[in-house]
């Protein structure tokens, strides 16, 4: 096997400056599209689950397109298409000595554009799965509907859905590395350069492989702390343990 | 145990109302009326119209026709040029906010302690300030019989513990009326006492109360009247003494033969 055993180990433990900047460019699109994806994700949700038949009809349709086409054109078309059909150009904004690149701003956009469209359904689940006799009680309290959402609801929901939002970010980055397509320099497009260089492709994408695998690594001992910590059914709150309670009155 | 504390003002006016389920009619031009200080009980076979009649009192049921008044106000609808239209739900919930409920399913919720589910509603809805709120909330408690279950989460507490809080809830925004939608149903039979024992409680202190229920010994004991439903219909109203005495409707006289052998 052709395997050089010493670049492995120096692409691994001392990566080229550029491959740095790549992983910190995987770590803010994806936060950021994740982020975006929540909030315009939620929107959807509550537009799609509106008692609006227009409101809830394009809902629907969002997310009936975004589901239905790959990611990858998606980011194309934003990025690329709209540019060309001369809609909207994607103009770097520089604050200070930090450059906000356009492509890196399109490809966040659409990263965030997808993610919601996926966050929409997770949400109408999560809400969906919450006792009908939860709504009751906060209407019957005279709860007009965004407080029954904000404090009764939405909380409720979070629970249910903390494992499929686990899902979507683990699924958010490694879809990062699409937008390398459009000339952001993320740890794939690096990668890339590197190799068309030296043609140590095995090496260099086991290196690019393990650090993905680091970050989901993370990811996932993340989530295995916050699934304890919201765990459904208990509170996430300290009470004082229970059995000894009960069994003082006895 | 009867109410002395009766006045003649309708606090409830529920007239003619019509509700269909899809093509069956569960409602059928019903009339009823609740006076302030008064507690009445609905009794009457699964399937009468009873919890749907309670439900339409708060809005969380629509109706075909008719319309219900609590409090002088008008429930869940407007009224345009003598024609009913739908109201917005930020004043429905407004209207709801002078009616209390207790549900069958107690309902607490489930993200809170029972501290919090008592204050929640009164502190965003009513304005009061948190510690005047957990102040009452704590008082609530003790009136219920839990003085100690404040940090207690509705999973950790028992059937009638948590219906206990969730009356305390309701009282926390000091409705003018309370309506129970079968209170007792889904309790252990020995924590049938301590619920009901509340609800006698609340009675001798002249709350208005809307009670339905299958505890015949608590219709007989502690309500003004007993109104009686059978297929969408009121069947049969009066004070306990002579529906349970003597029933003059068939289908009354089969209910309480039913239950009480």
């Amino acid at each position: 096997m052709n395997f050089d055993w010493a670049y492995f180990w120096a692409q691994l433990i001392t990566p080229s400056g550029a491959f740095l900047v790549g992983l910190g460019l995987t770590i803010i699109m994806s936060v950021s599209a994740q982020l975006l994806g929540f909030i315009i994700g939620l929107a959807v949700a509550f537009a799609r689950m509106s008692s609006n038949k227009y409101l809830s009809f394009l809902a629907a349709s969002y997310i009936w397109i975004i589901r239905g086409t790959p990611l990858l054109v998606q980011i194309v078309f934003i990025y690329t298409g709209l540019a060309a059909a001369g809609i909207l150009r994607f103009e770097d904004i520089t604050v200070g000595d930090i450059t906000f690149p356009g492509n890196l701003q399109a490809g966040i956009l659409a990263l965030a554009i997808n993610e919601a469209a996926y966050m929409a359904e997770i949400y109408r689940a999560g809400i969906s799965a919450v006792d009908r006799g939860q709504f009751e009680a906060a209407k019957a309290l005279g709860m007009p509907p965004m407080m029954l959402m904000r404090y009764i609801v939405l909380p409720q929901a979070f629970r249910i859905i903390l494992l499929p939002i686990g899902n979507q970010f683990n699924i958010m980055l490694k879809n990062t590395t699409l937008v390398s397509v459009i000339g952001v320099s993320e740890m794939l497009l690096v990668t890339e350069t590197i190799n068309s260089a030296t043609f140590r492709t095995f090496e260099l994408y086991s290196v690019l492989g393990i650090y993905f695998l680091f970050l989901t690594s993370l990811w996932n001992i993340f989530m295995g702390w916050a699934e304890r910590h919201f765990a459904l059914g208990r509170p996430a709150a300290k009470s004082p343990p229970v059995q000894v309670v009960l069994e003082a009155h006895q | 145990m009867s109410n002395t504390s009766v006045s003649d003002e309708l606090l409830v006016e529920a007239t003619n109302i019509d509700k269909f389920f899809g093509t069956i009619k569960v409602l059928d031009s019903v009339n009823f009326q609740v006076k302030r200080g008064e507690v009445v009980v609905l009794i009457g076979p699964s399937g009468s119209g009873k919890t749907t009649l309670l439900r339409c009192i708060n809005h969380l049921e629509t109706v075909q026709n008719g319309r219900v008044v609590v409090n002088g106000k008008l429930i869940g609808y407007r009224d345009r040029n003598g024609k009913l239209v739908s109201d917005r739900e930020a004043n429905i919930a407004l209207q709801r906010r002078d009616v209390g409920m207790v549900f069958q399913r107690f309902n607490l919720f489930a993200n809170m302690n029972a501290l919090d589910n008592i204050c929640l509603a009164p502190q965003l809805l009513r304005g009061t300030p948190k510690a005047e709120a957990q102040a009452q909330a704590r008082t609530l408690l003790a009136r219920v019989g839990l003085p100690d279950k404040a940090a207690a989460f509705p999973v950790e507490l028992s059937g009638g513990q948590q219906q206990r809080v969730a009356i305390a809830r309701a009282l926390a925004m000091q409705p003018a009326v309370l309506l129970f939608d079968e209170p007792t149903s889904a309790l252990d039979p020995e924590m049938v006492g301590e619920v009901l024992a509340v609800m006698r409680d609340l009675a001798s202190t002249g709350m208005t109360m809307v009670v339905v229920t299958h505890e015949m010994g608590f219709a007989r004991q502690v309500a003004d009247r007993v109104v009686v439903m059978a297929e969408g219909k009121i069947i049969e109203e009066g004070p306990p003494e002579q529906i349970f005495n003597h029933p003059s409707h068939p289908k009354t006289q089969a209910l309480l033969a039913a239950v009480l052998h």
